[in-house]
Order: C-alpha cells, then structure tokens, then sequence
C-alpha cells in the first residue's frame, strides 16, 4: 500500500490569444500547460501538487479514452477552482496546493493526460491504490503524522549557547 | 471532508509535539502516577478516571491553556510539501528583502566590532564578574563610555526598506494609475477596510461596555465598571485563557491585569522558571557581549529619558540582558521571516560543529527597543515573571513589529492599513499631507513600531495593549493612528510643512485611546 509519484512531462505554457496576433502588449488572463504521461499502464490518479505562482483561478480537463473504439473525449474535472481570494492581492499567490481525487468526479486517469492549467511550477502526480479513496485518505493522514514526528526534534529547551564552555567568537557570517 | 480531518491530525501531532517537551508533560505524568493511589482511581477504568481526576484538580485546565496557548502562537502547519521557509514567510520577494535588511546589520554590526576593535563576546574575568554580580541590582549607577557606539538600525532606517518593497509579479507602471498606492507602501498585501474591522473589533463598538470609556469619573460605576471588575475576577478564578483572552477586548481593571495578561499568556511562575532566569543571569555575568552596550546606549537614550520610565532602568537592563542569553527564543524563529545571525568560534570558521548563533536569542536590538520592555514594568515587579511576560510578548507580537513579513500582523501589513484607512476615509487629508512633502506613514511609522510605547501616556497604553492581547492581532495600532490623524484633522489641514505636521503630531500623551478608536470605527459617518 503506496502511493508512487507518476513520470509525467509538464509542457510549457501556452498562451490563449483571440485571433492570430502576437502581440508582446496585450497580457493573456488564461494560460494552458499541457502534461502528457510517458508510461504505458493506466493508472489511478489520487493528488495533485503543486505550489501556486499568482494564478487565482485553475481549471482541470482530462482527455479520456473509455474505450479502445471510441475517440477519447475532453472531460472538465475541476472548473475555476479559486487559488486567490482577491487576485489583487498577495493572498494564496504563492501556496503549495493539494488537489485530491475527491474534489472532482471519480475517473480512472488514461495513459494521457492533458489539461489547461494555468499554473507556472511542474505538478507532481501520484498513484494511487486499487482502495477506495478513504483509505489512502487515511494512509495519508498516518504517514504525515510519522514523518512529522520522526522529523522534527524533542522541543525541549537546550540552554546552551556555548561550544565546550567557549563562546569566542569570529566576526558574524553572511551566509 | 477528508480534507479537513486531515489537517485536524496534523494540528493536533504538531501540539502533542511541542508539548511533549515542556514541564507541563512532565508534570502531568507525575500527577498521573501520584494519582493512583487515590482510592477513586481503579483498575478496570484507569483512563477514564486518570482523565476525570484531572478535569477535577484543575490539570485539565492546564493542558487546555496550553494548547490555547500554542494555536494562539504558531501558525496552522502548512501543506506537507511546504519547506520551512514557506513558513517563515510564504512569498519569495519578502524573504529575499528580509535576508538583504539582515545581511546590512550583520554589516553595521562587523564594522562596528572591527572599527572599536572590540570583541562580539568575551570571556568575564572573575574579578569583573564578582564586580558585576553585586552591582546586579543598580546596573543604571554604570555610566559606561558608549559614544563610540552607535544603534545599529533606526525605525526610520527600515521604514526605508520597507517603502522599496518591490513585489516583481506586480506591474505597477511608471506613470501614476489606479494601479500604484498613493501612500509609501507599494505591495499589495490584503488589509481590512472599515466595515471589516468593525466585524473583528465587534467588542469596541459604542453599545458595548468599556475600560478607558464607561470607567470614567462621570459614569456611575454600578453602569459598567463594577460588574466587569466582578467578572473579571470569575475568569481569574477559572484560570481559563480563552476565557481571559474574550474578556480582556473590554479592557482590564487595573487591579487584575497582571494576572489577566500572564494568563492569556499562559505564564505561570514554576521554580523551574526562575531557576532559568538565575541561569540567564549568570550567563550574563560570565560572558560580556557587545549587543550588551547596545543595550546600554538603548536603555539611556530611550527610557531613561522618559518621564514615566526612568524608574525602571535597572529592571530594564535585568530583563533585556537576560533575554540575549535565552536560547529558547530561537525556537520563534521558525515562524518569523527573520533568522538568528550566525558565527563561528574563532579559528573554526566554517566548521558546522563550531556554529553558534550571535547573540544566543538571535536578535540584534534596535533603537527604541528597551521601550518594549519599559510599560510591563508597571505590571511586574519579580524580575524572572517580568522577564517571562516580556519574552512571551516578544515572541508573539513585538518581532513582527520589525521583520519584513506579509503577515496582517507584520508592520509592512500595518503601515499599508494605516495609508489605506487614511486614503479611503480622509482623502482630503490624505492628499493635504501628500501634497506639502509630509506622506503620513514617515510620522505614525515610529509610533507602530513601538507599539505605541514612549508615545502615549501609560495608562492609555496598558489599554492599548489589552487590546493586543484580547484579539491576538496588531492591526489595532495601524487603526489607532489612522485614528489620532482623524482626531488632529483640523489642524493638519491648516499645516504647510513636514516639520509643522511632525509638531500638529509630536504629543500624544493626552489622547485618550479608547474614544479616539471607537469614534473611528463605529461612529465615523463612511
């Protein structure tokens, strides 16, 4: 029971323009990344993380194959998910996003994955286990609680501020 | 859903953790063992009665003062991916300010050590230590040479950095627009307008009772003041820090407040405690640091001038000393945009296992800063509680007063509040002082940054602070000196210089502080 992070490749981003114009002025509101999934076997996509460089709003397309006959279809998991508050100003510009499966309808991810998402940082894709989405909701919560625990040291006060009793000192550092 | 609970988990393992290493574990594992020799304590229901014995003798209460205590200080834990320096401080353009402001002082801190040729610590000798420790308790009597020391930084020297402030995703143009601020603060962070903070200071408003308003002479005290006394005695009583926190929004009967601030605190005074200050204080006595002097030139140059605070100079120096040796004020620095100075024991440069950090606290005085430590010397007169009030004020509130953070707390929030608030409900004003070269912010800057310390009168400035403590938050100072330019609005209109404005503005030791905040707020026609 783990969950793996999927080799996806993260496309850089795409403007959407009106009209056949490049003009270096007019400041497009939406861009698009495109992420495409090298390996071969279907998966179930469980999280998507990422953290935020001002984008106040994200939307979510999937192109789904159902099957090998019919053509693969676009299918909007998340519309206008709010990143910012007041785009404004500075709120959520700069978070780490966590994107659940829970959040959108259930669907099992095809090899190819593509979507418009206007976010500027590389996503980190996860797959998840053949269980129902709580329980990997639960493994989640167990395996922060661990790594929290492991990783950070007793609280305690230390006291000393010294080395061996010596406290002689060089000029400060700028590192 | 899962979301949330998730979060829940998180919360809940980062406090267990904190609070695994204080006395308070401690404590209650010894009052759970002593517990079973109570005879209502059995086998069969050992948790449950372990649990009901605690709610009964009070421990309980404890614990939950504690865990008030820490969500009230540390930031919720952020997304799993988030390094620790997102949690200092999430965006980039603020942390790299606040390492360049660092690295200057660092700078102005070396020079100074290699122009005075004078060491950043050195080692007491024993003659001086005995000299030091029976002149412990009339440190003031000293009249060392400091001329050659300068502070390091002035309020106005950062109020500098912080009007550069540039966030590099925001285009502001060159050209004045509906875009750029009209005031010195440039970035866009979030601050509260006036019906907002109508909504969080809901407490202040003029059907409520207050301290610093319904306890004046006129008003019959059987109105108000008695029964908030009354009450504020019951919250003593329950010793509940949440209950003292919701309380103290109305202000705290002078009788009570010490009591009332150290439990919203949560400062309770251990052995353990003061055998902690007395290990402070011989550290001080043991190594002599040059962040000492600073302290020195602060504490004459600022308190001791002052009229109210004079009496305290040698408190002031007991406590301030300390605090440079306290290694556990580090531990704030990791939700602070701030990091300690670093060093290295001399000829060990770069070698990690002879890192230590400059001062041990990790924080380099500033000018005016003895002025935080100056008022609670009216409330405390034990040197290891007031010690402790002031380290729990510092880590809460005072640091973000001068470290570059986009915190609603942080002074860069505060000063943006401040011109907005002026901007949007005294435009005239606002434009008056613009027009004649006197930008608002260069004279309430100093006044927030001391948290109004120095500036009001003392008694005004305990209810002030009431007001700190009762909603965790210092945006009530950037409202408070929106409300003092409100209040001398007729006279700045009629200014034609900085200087004239600066002098409209030079004494606030009258200004009654409860009035002019809730005129401003709630009966101000917007």
């Amino acid at each position: 029971m783990s969950r793996v992070l999927v080799p996806c490749h993260v496309k850089g981003t795409v403007a959407l323009q009106v009209g056949d114009v490049r003009t270096s002025q007019g400041r497009p509101g939406v861009l698009v990344i495109d992420v495409t999934f090298p390996s071969v076997a279907p998966f179930e996509l469980q999280e998507i993380t990422f953290k935020n460089y001002y984008t106040a709003f994200l939307s979510i397309r999937v192109r789904q194959h159902t099957s090998a006959h019919t053509p693969a279809k676009w299918v909007t998991c998340l519309r206008d998910y709010c990143l910012m508050p007041d785009p404004h100003s500075e709120e959520g510009a700069q978070e780490y996003v966590s994107l659940f499966k829970h959040q959108s309808p259930s669907m099992t991810f095809p090899k190819w994955l593509s979507h418009p998402v206007p976010c500027e940082q590389p996503a980190l894709l996860c797959e998840g286990l053949p269980d129902p989405s709580r329980v990997s909701s639960e493994v989640q919560q167990m395996w922060a609680l661990t790594e929290m625990i492991r990783a950070s040291h007793t609280s305690a006060r230390i006291g000393r501020f010294d080395v061996d009793g010596c406290y002689d000192l060089n000029l400060l550092s700028y590192t | 859903m899962l979301q949330e609970e998730s979060d829940l988990s998180l919360i809940i393992a980062q406090i267990v953790q904190k609070l695994k290493g204080s006395n308070l574990y401690s404590q209650l594992e010894r009052q759970a063992w002593a517990s079973l020799q109570r005879p209502e304590i059995k086998l069969e229901s050992l948790k449950e009665d372990i649990k009901e014995f605690f709610k009964i003798s009070g421990w309980e209460k404890k614990l939950q003062n504690a865990v008030y205590s820490e969500l009230s200080v540390f930031p919720l834990p952020s997304h799993p991916a988030a390094p620790p320096e997102h949690l200092k401080e999430p965006l980039v353009y603020m942390r790299k300010a606040q390492g360049n402001w660092e690295k200057r002082i660092l700078k102005s801190l070396n020079s100074m050590c290699t122009e005075l040729s004078i060491p950043l610590a050195r080692k007491r000798p024993v003659g001086e230590q005995k000299e030091l420790l029976n002149k412990w308790n009339e440190m003031g009597t000293d009249e060392p040479d400091l001329s050659l020391f300068r502070p390091v930084y002035a309020p106005k020297d950062f109020l500098e950095v912080l009007i550069n402030l540039r966030n590099p995703n925001y285009e502001n143009g060159d050209s004045l627009s509906f875009r750029t601020h009209l005031g010195l603060i440039q970035v866009p962070l979030k601050v509260k307008d006036i019906p907002e903070l109508k909504e969080c200071f809901v407490e202040l408003g003029l059907n409520t009772g207050q301290l610093g308003i319904d306890d004046s002479t006129q008003v019959p005290p059987e109105l108000f003041e008695n029964e908030h006394v009354r009450i504020g005695q019951k919250v003593l009583a329950e010793q509940d820090s949440a209950a003292a926190q919701q309380y103290i929004r109305q202000g705290s009967p002078t009788a009570l407040r010490a009591e009332l601030w150290a439990l919203i605190l949560n400062i309770s005074s251990e052995p353990e405690d003061v055998l902690y200050y007395e290990q402070l204080k011989t550290n001080v006595i043991q190594h002599d640091l040059l962040v000492d002097s600073l302290i020195y030139k602060d504490v004459k140059l600022t308190a001791s001038n002052d009229d109210y605070y004079f009496v305290f100079e040698d408190y002031l120096y007991q406590v301030l000393l300390c605090f440079s040796r306290d290694t556990s004020v580090l531990s704030h620095f990791a939700y602070n945009s701030a990091s300690p100075p670093k060093s290295y024991i001399r000829g060990k440069l770069g070698l990690e296992e002879y890192a230590v950090f400059y001062p041990p606290n990790g924080v380099i005085p500033f000018h005016g800063f003895s002025m935080y430590v100056a008022p609670l010397c009216f409330l405390y007169h034990e040197p290891s509680k007031l010690y402790q009030i002031f380290r729990e004020m510092y880590v809460r509130f005072f640091f973000r007063l001068h470290s570059i953070s986009s915190h609603p707390s942080g002074i860069v929030s505060l000063c943006l509040l401040f011109e907005t608030l002026l901007q949007t409900y005294l435009p005239q004003l606002f434009y008056h002082l613009r027009e004649i070269g006197a930008q608002p912010l260069r004279i309430s800057f100093k006044w927030m940054v001391r948290a109004f310390s120095g500036y009001l009168a003392t008694d005004q400035l305990l209810l002030l602070w009431d007001r700190i403590l009762g909603y965790n938050s210092l945006e009530i100072l950037a409202v408070l000196a929106a409300a003092v330019f409100a209040f001398r609005a007729v006279n700045l209109m009629e200014v034609t210089s900085l200087a004239a404005a600066e002098a409209v503005l030079a004494d606030l030791s009258t200004l009654k502080v409860m009035p002019l905040l809730q005129i401003f707020l709630f009966a101000t026609v917007t």
